[in-house]
């Protein structure tokens, strides 16, 4: 006990939001007139359209094809008309867009390969890669990319990520009360493409549901093991998932791979079972809308493409004024400022916050109280690099790790004296980089 | 749909993450930590009379004032709204003996605010505790004024300090010395009027760990190591060992000195090496030099060494195999 309190904490115990929308089941979310799909719902090289203004989609047609190795394929999630490619408002800014219009009919494309049909190792790997399927906790790096490690970077743990830490967001762990056995069949996908040795399905404790529902289904399948995880952010982050549950840890700059490690959200893993065992396209997700402003929060399965301002209704609106839309949660999610931005594969939830507490009170000096340092996960000294960059010491903040820094945001939140700290670190992060591309 | 339903995209925030703070103020944990002196300024009220709140009220008064005074002759930001002057004001109250002159107060809180506390740019830049260098201060240059060892009783009257009879060497506990029970309760004890009930720093040492204020761990390694130190040199002798915890200034210091922010360090191996060095300091300045003040000399010996100890104990990045090498730069 004495020992725990004198342990480093690694994380912050952000406040715990999920109430809300913890025990409402996913429903099905009314589908709009039109739907947008950003050429850039994945980390990497945008996708490349090939359709054309007025051509006919079916859910499930190929709308934009994976460009490159880092890329992912996108698919239509209605069956209608393409009305225009153009630059649309979407969660990074304004960027090219196919906008589609609906028909109302939901016409589905054929399966990407035959009933009854055997699948190859490869042939299942090459599932995942057409279905367009990418990290859907929010990084959006194409899963693809991540089943093929080179050789000598071979695959031996795979660490199912449940652990949902942002303080709002319910939808994976609705996704595991609901949808547990597609979820072990992913995992059994995974098993089948991989490598594996071990595998470990992470959830915080907080959610005691999907803890109990998860341990039930795995009753029958080996080399599985559920940790329960304590409830402290930024504890999904691959990195110290990673480091929690192996041991291991990612060497700067590198993968999972380099520590043998596949992390899957648990929504990756349940598109992973959908490409592979029925051959269905990566179309929708489960999204909750939610947030004091909001009148009635939910868990939604939202056609990819939906723009927010549907769901938004379908949430019988708002409450409260909203002073803050951000896609994704509180700690690491983009501030929005269009309800046509469309939900995109990653959009694990939509948080709206009111102004009085989005907004940051006034700054105050450093009183040395060493929280930044107590809630860092990955071990920097946030106050020491935020005054390197103050300074204009760009050398100091390097050496100090800014580079390592995770985004997390614990930093900032936890800060009693309300110094911006991870804004400095992310400009010190932009100039060491502009630095080395100078040079 | 009512005036809140609709959307006004152009109202909305647009700031990077993280989108929420922790409520937590500089303000708000300088409140907790008066509110932690609370509990042994009652007992000091409790066991001295109400002299000791005076010296409280003069204590904190003054602090602020030249607080106050030094940043309006300059010209800076006000900050005695933080609470951090009253803290040290009333961390100087609570350091005097009862006997001590007012003036002495007065004379502590200018040197703590105006010279450690302010010349160095104020609360966050200090690199030594403002209230520990004042009394240790007070002590060397005010000498007989305020280190007579005082009992509560009718007629005040001057004797050794119970440190004084374990200390320099002694290896026993003479039968002058008062029982454990006491020293724990503070009943009987002269010294200064903070530091005689060890029962209520332990409260408000419970009090700032709950709160999260405080790193247990500063307050639990300093003791430790004074009582592993002591019990060896005194021949694993319980009594011997327990009088040296529970007397003196080592549980205040420990509580509400050596875990002060700015004077202490800040990185967490940082923080172990700084407290296990007070407790070292306290043991062998204690044991060695027949003085009082053991502890104040200690956590400012600390305090001097913490910017160096933090250099070389900056922690291991994940990912990495050395810790980082750096220039301390506050």
């Amino acid at each position: 006990m004495l020992l725990q309190l004198m342990k480093k904490r690694e994380g912050a115990y952000t406040v715990e939001r999920k109430r809300r929308t913890e025990h409402k089941p996913t429903e099905e979310a009314s589908v709009p007139e039109y739907l947008i799909y950003p050429l850039s719902m994945h980390i990497g090289a945008p996708a490349k359209p090939v359709v054309e203004k007025g051509d006919y989609v079916k859910i499930g047609t190929l709308i934009a094809e994976k460009e490159g190795f880092i890329s992912a394929n996108v698919y239509a999630s209605v069956s209608g008309q393409v009305k225009e490619i153009s630059d649309q408002p979407t969660m990074n800014g304004k960027g090219p867009c196919i906008v589609i219009k609906n028909d109302y009919q939901d016409v589905y494309e054929a399966p990407l390969f035959n009933e009854g049909e055997e699948l190859s190792v490869d042939q299942k790997k090459s599932l995942i890669e057409q279905a367009g399927v990418v990290g859907m906790g929010g990084a959006t790096f194409p899963t693809s990319v991540k089943l093929s490690p080179p050789p000598e970077k071979s695959i031996d743990t795979l660490i199912i990520n449940g652990a949902e830490c942002e303080p709002y967001s319910t939808s994976d762990h609705r996704l595991m009360v609901e949808y547990a056995k597609q979820l072990i069949e992913g995992i059994r996908v995974l098993h089948e493409v991989l490598p594996v040795t071990k595998t470990y399905i992470a959830i915080e404790s907080n959610v005691h549901e999907s803890v109990a529902v998860m341990k039930a289904a795995i009753e029958d399948v080996d080399h599985i093991e559920i940790k329960e995880l304590e409830t402290i952010y930024p504890q999904g982050s691959e990195k110290n998932l990673i480091k929690n549950l192996t041991g291991r840890e990612v060497p700067p700059g590198g993968l999972p791979a380099d520590v043998h490690t596949l992390v899957t959200n648990v929504a990756t893993t349940f598109a992973i079972y959908e490409a592979v065992r029925l051959g269905r396209p990566l179309t929708k997700r489960i999204t909750t809308v939610t947030g004091e402003p909001i009148k009635e929060p939910k868990n939604l399965w939202v056609r990819i493409g939906t723009p927010i301002q549907h769901l938004i209704e379908e949430c019988q609106g708002f409450q409260l004024k909203t002073g803050k839309m951000i896609h994704g949660g509180p700690m690491m999610g983009k501030p929005l400022t269009s309800g046509q931005v469309p939900i995109t594969k990653g959009s694990s939830v939509i948080t709206f916050l009111e102004k009085e507490e989005a907004v940051r009170s006034e700054r105050t000096p450093c009183i040395q109280c060493a929280e930044c340092l107590h809630v860092c996960p990955v071990s920097l000294q946030p106050i020491l690099i935020s005054n390197a960059y103050e300074n204009g010491d760009i050398d100091q903040a390097e050496k100090l790790g800014a580079m390592d820094c995770i985004d997390c945001g614990n930093c900032s939140y936890i800060c009693p004296s309300k110094i911006p700290l991870l804004d400095n670190i992310r400009s010190a992060k932009s100039e060491i980089k502009a630095r080395k591309e100078d040079n | 749909m009512s005036n809140t339903a609709s959307l006004n995209t152009k109202k909305l925030l647009h700031t990077p993450s993280p989108h929420l703070f922790s409520k937590r103020s500089s303000a708000w944990i300088m409140q907790q930590v008066l509110i932690a002196l609370l509990f042994p300024a009652v007992a000091a009220t409790y066991f001295f009379g109400w002299r000791v709140l005076l010296m409280i009220a003069i204590g904190i008064i003054s602090s602020v004032g030249f607080e106050y005074a030094y940043q309006k002759l300059r010209g800076l930001n006000i900050t005695i709204y933080d609470y951090s002057a009253a803290v040290t004001g009333m961390l100087i109250g609570l350091s005097l003996p009862v006997t001590a002159p007012l003036w002495s107060i007065i004379v502590g809180s200018a040197f703590a605010i105006l010279i450690v506390k302010q010349l160095p740019g104020g609360i966050g830049r200090n690199a030594f505790n403002p209230a520990v260098a004042a009394r240790v201060m007070l002590k060397v240059f005010f000498t007989p004024w305020i280190t007579n060892w005082v009992t509560p009783e009718p007629d005040v009257v001057s004797t050794a300090t119970p440190l004084e009879y374990v200390g320099h060497f002694s290896r026993t506990v003479p039968d002058e010395v008062p029982g454990l029970w006491d020293l724990f309760i503070g009943t009987g004890l002269g010294g200064n009027v903070g530091e005689t009930s060890k029962l209520a720093i332990l409260i408000g040492l419970i009090y700032l760990v709950v709160r999260g204020i405080i790193n247990i761990k500063i307050p639990l390694l300093y003791i430790l190591t004074v009582a592993v130190i002591t019990s060896i040199y005194g021949d694993y002798s319980f009594t011997y060992m327990m009088t040296h915890v529970l007397s003196g200034t080592l549980f205040f210091g420990a509580t509400y000195m050596a875990t002060d922010y700015s004077s202490g360090a800040l990185t967490p191996d940082g923080k172990t090496v700084f407290a296990i060095g007070c407790g070292v300091l306290t043991a062998v300045i204690r044991i060695v030099f027949n003085f009082p003040g053991g502890v104040g000399f200690a956590i400012l010996i600390m305090n001097g060494l913490a910017p160096l100890i933090d250099k070389y104990l900056a922690p291991r990045i994940y990912g990495h195999r050395k810790r980082p090498a750096q220039e301390h730069q506050l």
